[in-house]
């Protein structure tokens, strides 16, 4: 009998609704949140976790082209190891040689592929991409920058992080 | 009287607003916007080291003479120097100035940007700068000096910077 009473007590409670407003509260939070930093450029480069970008006035949006990577301990061109800094001392980047470096000799590369894409009128990537850790030495940012020179990408676009 | 009954009665129900549409629209909008969201806001700014160029065309008697500002980063402060063609040598002279040690990161950037507007008063056609920073200088300190020689407030002062290492 008791049992049966507690049954249906049960059926007689209402049934439960879901709050939508706080969830339409919060959807709409977000919503404002995303439209402010949508781009319609998304952002396609993957930034090392110990790299920190020095943070500039600057308002030009940066192009898309060949990444160079300037770390604490590694520089990349496009994703690849292609010297490395044993604390101030470069391997793989000697000053005295900058010609036989594998950066200039992969830039070299770039730079004729892009000259005979150029010439059949493909489009190609007009200079290298510069992220660079702002607490690097400049005497070490120099030998980078002077071999992407000579290798035929004078112009540069360096990337930094607005303020 | 049965009016406000009516009235009451009216006020007593609850009226629901069909939420499905509006959620399933917010599923929608806000995985594509989390993919398109941009969290980390990457600018450019564009430099060039410098390049050995062809025998440059004397420019015209009649056009405005433009001055190339040199910006020497050294530890103790900021040495500013000026080289034109068409610009007598004492008015060079004039325009050269050290600036002492100053500022968070030892760096007068205010001395700094007011002679750059000064010298862009006297040459407004001047549009470029040979920054040479000296090799202990940090990639910060760097980009700080191009961001003060590119432009003041919305006037753009300098925008061609080139970046050279310190000969000798």
């Amino acid at each position: 009998m008791a049992l049966g009473r507690r049954k249906s007590r049960v059926r007689a409670a209402p049934p439960p609704r879901l709050h939508i407003t706080a969830m339409m509260d919060m959807f709409t939070i977000i919503m404002i949140f995303l439209l402010v930093s949508f781009s319609d450029r998304p952002q396609t480069v993957e930034l090392d976790r110990d790299l920190e970008l020095p943070k500039s006035a600057a308002r030009m949006d940066y192009a898309d082209s060949i990444n160079l990577v300037m770390t604490r301990d590694a520089l990349k061109l496009e994703g690849e190891v292609v010297a490395r800094w044993d604390g101030d001392r470069p391997v793989g980047l000697d000053p005295e040689r900058l010609q036989e470096s594998e950066l200039y000799r992969r830039l070299k590369a770039y730079r004729e592929q892009a000259d005979r894409g150029g010439a059949q009128g493909e489009e190609t990537k007009p200079f290298v991409l510069f992220f660079c850790d702002r607490r690097l030495r400049f005497d070490a940012v120099n030998q980078v920058i002077k071999t992407a020179g000579m290798a035929g990408y004078p112009n540069l676009q360096f990337a930094v992080l607005q303020e | 009287m049965p009016r406000l009954r009516a009235r009451r009665a009216g006020a007593d129900d609850d009226v629901d607003i069909d939420m499905v549409p509006i959620m399933n629209m917010f599923l929608v909008l806000i995985p594509f916007l989390l993919m398109s969201a941009n969290f980390l806001h990457l600018k450019g700014i564009n430099t060039s080291v410098p390049v050995q160029a062809e025998s440059a065309a004397a420019a015209p008697a009649e056009v405005p003479a433009r001055v190339t500002v040199v910006v020497q980063l050294e530890p103790g402060g900021i040495r500013l120097s000026a080289l034109s063609d068409a610009v007598p040598g004492p008015d060079l002279e004039d325009l050269a100035a050290r600036l002492p040690a100053a500022g968070d990161d030892g760096y007068p950037w205010d001395a700094l940007r007011a002679r750059l507007q000064a010298i862009k008063a006297r040459y407004p056609r001047s549009d470029t700068m040979i920054l040479i920073p000296h090799g202990g200088a940090r990639y910060g300190t760097v980009v700080r000096a191009m961001d003060t020689a590119r432009r003041v407030d919305e006037a753009p002062l300098f925008p061609n910077v080139v970046l050279s290492g310190k000969v000798g």
